[in-house]
C-alpha cells in the first residue's frame, strides 16, 4: 500500500517537476558562436593621458560596445527562472515597479560600458514589485521572448512577462 | 450591554476629563494620519508625474537634482545645453521622440516651459495617458503663444484669447517683466494631478523672442528694444536649451543611449533613467518619513498613556462607585469590563474625532496645499493601512484599560465600602 502511494505521488509529482521553469544563467544568454571579445588592453583609467582631456573633448562621441549584440534564439518561449537586478522603468502610482530591466549587475561601477543587449532583458509586470533599494538583487519568473535584430536599430534582445518576482537570497 | 451603557453613564458623569481625554487622542490620531497620507499621495503624485519616457538629459548635476528640475518644476538647472546637442541626439536612429524643454521664467508663481509641438505628442503622465487640452489648441508657429496647465487658468482666471505678460526668473512676485511682449492664451489643458497643472506651455521659438533682446542680462533700453514684430520676422532657433526627454525605439539601448549621452565629447551632459532616480529619491526621502512616522506614533502613544493616567486616577476617587456596584451583585469581572470598556470608548471616541478633524483639516487645507505644494490630498475613504493603523490604537486602548481593569479587579469589596481618610 504505501509503495503504491508513493508511485501515485510520484506520478503526480511528474508534471508539477516539468513545469518548473528552468534555472538560467546569464552566461547562456550569449550565443557559444557569438566572436569572442577583443580584449581591450588600456587602462581604466589612463593618466597618462590627462593632458589630451581637451582634445578628447572635441573628438567624436564614443561609441557603444556591441549595442546589437547576438542572442540565443532557441531560449525562445522557454519558461526561465532569471536573477538579476531591477532597473525600473514604469513606477505606478502605487509606488510598485510595473515595467523594468534585468541586468547582471548594477551600480556605481562606471568605468566599464553598460552590459550589451544580450545582457539586458525587458521585464513586463501586471503586478509589479516594490523596489525598497536599487542594490536588491531578485529572480524573475516567465516565459522568455528573444527579438532578434530586424534593421540597424540597437531592437534585439530578451524580453520576459513576468509571472513571480522574488527576493534573491544568497544560498548558504 | 447594559455594562456598555453604565461605561458611557460614568464617563459622561466626569464629561471634561473624559472630552479633554478623547480630544488628546482625537489629535495624535488625526496627526499620524495626516502624515501617512501626505506621504503616500505625495509618493503617488511623483511617481504618477512622469511615464513612458526612458531618458532625461541636462546639463551635468546629479540624478535627483535633474529629475526635480526637469519634471517636477522643483529647484533650477545648473546650467543649459547646447541646441546642437539636443539635435545630436534627437536625430539619432535610437531615438523615437525628444522633447526639449527650457525653463527659468514665469508668470506669477507660476513656471514657464518653452518647448514645441512633440510635448503634447509624446508627453505622458500616469498611466501612459497623454495630455489633452481641455479648450483651444496647441501652439502654433506664432512664438507669442501660450498653453496654460488647468489649475493656472483655473486660479488666475484666464480664458482663451487673453493676453498675459511673462515675468523674468521664477520668483512669485517679479520686478523684471518681459511686459513688451505679451503672449495670447490659445489652449488651457485638462487637469493632470502633476506639475503640468501649474506650467505655462509657449514655444521654444517664444522663449527665445522673449530674451532677444536682452544685453548683459538686462533688457535692451530705447533704441535698441526689438518689439514683438519685428521679432516674428527674426530666426528664432534656441541657441540653448535646459534639458531634453528622450523616448527610444528600443528599451533594451536605454543603457547604451545613456552611456553615449553621458560620454559625449561634445559637451558635459547628464542622462538619466527617470525611474532610477525616482528610486534614488525614495530612498532619500524614506528616512525623513520613518522619522515623522515614528515620531507620530510616538505622539498616539503619549495620548494612549493620557488616557491611562486619567483612569488611573479617578480609580482612586471611584472606589465608593465600585463598592456599591459590588454591593448590588456585580462580580468582580464586571468591574473590570465597565473599565476597559470606558477605555475603549475613549479611543473610540478619540480616534473617530481624529478621523473628523484630519478630513476637517483636507477639505479646509485642501486647495492651499495643491497651489503652494502641488500636492493632491483627496477625500478618500482611510485606505487598508490607514484602517489598520486605527485599528492598532483601538487595540493598544483595550490593552492599556486592562491596567486599571486588573487594578479594579483585584480590590475586594470591603476596600470601597471601609473608605480610609
Amino acid at each position: 500500500m504505501p509503495r503504491a502511494l508513493l508511485a501515485l505521488l510520484m506520478l503526480v509529482a511528474l508534471p508539477l517537476w516539468a513545469a518548473e521553469p528552468r534555472d538560467l544563467a546569464w552566461s547562456e544568454m550569449i550565443p557559444p558562436d557569438a566572436p569572442a571579445e577583443v580584449p581591450n588592453m588600456k587602462p581604466l583609467h589612463d593618466l597618462s593621458q590627462m593632458g589630451d582631456a581637451l582634445a578628447a573633448e572635441s573628438a567624436p562621441a564614443a561609441k557603444q560596445d556591441m549595442p546589437n549584440a547576438p542572442v540565443v534564439q532557441s531560449l525562445d518561449g522557454l519558461s526561465v527562472r532569471l536573477p538579476g537586478y531591477i532597473v525600473p522603468l514604469e513606477v505606478s502610482e502605487e509606488g510598485r515597479t510595473t515595467e523594468f530591466l534585468l541586468v547582471p549587475y548594477f551600480g556605481a561601477c562606471i568605468h566599464v560600458p553598460p552590459p550589451p543587449s544580450n545582457q539586458i532583458v525587458h521585464v513586463k509586470s501586471e503586478v509589479g514589485v516594490k523596489l525598497d533599494e536599487l542594490y536588491q538583487p531578485y529572480w524573475i519568473e516567465g516565459p522568455m521572448q528573444v527579438k532578434a535584430s530586424t534593421s540597424d536599430i540597437a531592437d534585439a534582445g530578451y524580453q520576459m512577462e513576468a509571472q513571480k518576482i522574488y527576493v534573491y537570497e544568497l544560498q548558504e | 450591554m447594559y455594562l456598555f451603557r453604565l461605561a458611557m453613564a460614568s464617563l459622561a458623569n466626569r464629561r471634561f476629563t473624559a472630552i479633554l481625554t478623547a480630544f488628546a487622542i482625537a489629535l495624535s490620531v488625526c496627526l499620524l494620519l495626516a502624515v501617512e497620507r501626505v506621504r503616500t499621495e505625495a509618493r503617488a503624485s511623483f511617481a504618477s508625474t512622469i511615464s513612458g519616457t526612458d531618458l532625461i538629459v541636462g546639463a551635468r548635476s546629479g540624478s535627483v537634482n535633474l529629475l526635480l528640475y526637469s519634471v517636477f518644476r522643483i529647484g533650477n538647472a545648473t546650467n543649459n545645453i547646447r541646441w546642437d546637442s539636443f539635435e545630436h541626439f534627437a536625430n539619432s536612429p535610437k531615438v523615437k521622440w525628444a522633447i526639449p524643454i527650457s525653463l527659468g521664467d514665469s508668470h506669477r508663481g507660476y513656471r514657464v516651459m518653452g518647448t514645441t509641438e512633440a510635448y503634447f505628442e509624446h508627453y505622458q503622465y500616469g498611466h501612459q495617458q497623454n495630455l489633452q487640452l481641455a479648450s483651444g489648441r496647441e501652439f502654433a508657429s506664432d512664438p507669442f503663444e501660450v498653453v496654460l496647465g488647468a489649475e493656472v487658468a483655473e486660479a488666475l482666471h484666464y480664458k482663451l484669447g487673453d493676453k498675459l505678460v511673462l515675468a523674468h526668473g521664477v520668483a512669485a512676485i517679479s520686478l523684471v517683466k518681459h511686459d513688451d511682449k505679451p503672449f495670447t492664451v490659445v489652449g488651457i489643458l485638462k487637469r493632470t494631478g502633476t506639475p503640468v497643472d501649474r506650467t505655462l506651455h509657449i514655444s521654444l521659438g517664444g522663449m527665445e523672442a522673449i530674451h532677444i533682446d536682452w544685453h548683459n542680462g538686462v533688457p535692451a533700453q530705447g533704441s535698441g528694444r526689438i518689439s514683438a514684430d519685428q521679432a516674428r520676422n527674426m530666426d528664432l532657433t534656441p541657441q540653448a536649451i535646459t534639458a531634453f526627454m528622450l523616448g527610444l525605439n528600443s528599451k533594451i539601448a536605454t543603457f547604451a543611449v545613456q552611456r553615449e549621452i553621458n560620454e559625449y565629447r561634445g559637451e558635459p551632459m547628464l542622462a538619466i533613467l527617470p525611474g532610477v532616480a525616482l528610486q534614488e529619491l525614495w530612498s532619500l526621502m524614506g528616512t525623513a518619513e520613518k522619522a515623522l512616522f515614528v515620531v507620530s506614533l510616538f505622539v498616539v502613544l503619549t495620548g494612549l498613556i493620557g488616557m491611562l493616567t486619567a483612569i488611573l486616577t479617578s480609580l482612586n476617587e471611584r472606589r465608593r462607585e465600585m463598592a456599591i456596584l459590588r454591593s448590588v451583585g456585580a462580580r468582580p469581572w464586571h468591574i473590570a469590563t465597565l473599565l476597559v470598556l470606558e477605555a475603549f470608548a475613549l479611543a473610540l471616541f478619540g480616534v473617530l474625532a481624529g478621523l473628523g478633524l484630519l478630513y476637517l483639516g483636507i477639505a479646509l487645507a485642501q486647495g492651499y496645499v495643491q497651489s503652494t505644494y502641488g500636492l493632491y490630498l483627496p477625500l478618500a475613504w482611510p485606505s487598508e493601512y490607514e484602517w489598520t493603523l486605527l485599528g492598532g490604537i483601538l487595540i493598544a486602548a483595550l490593552l492599556m484599560g486592562s491596567v486599571p481593569a486588573w487594578r479594579a479587579y483585584r480590590q475586594s469589596l470591603a476596600d470601597g465600602l471601609s473608605i480610609r481618610l
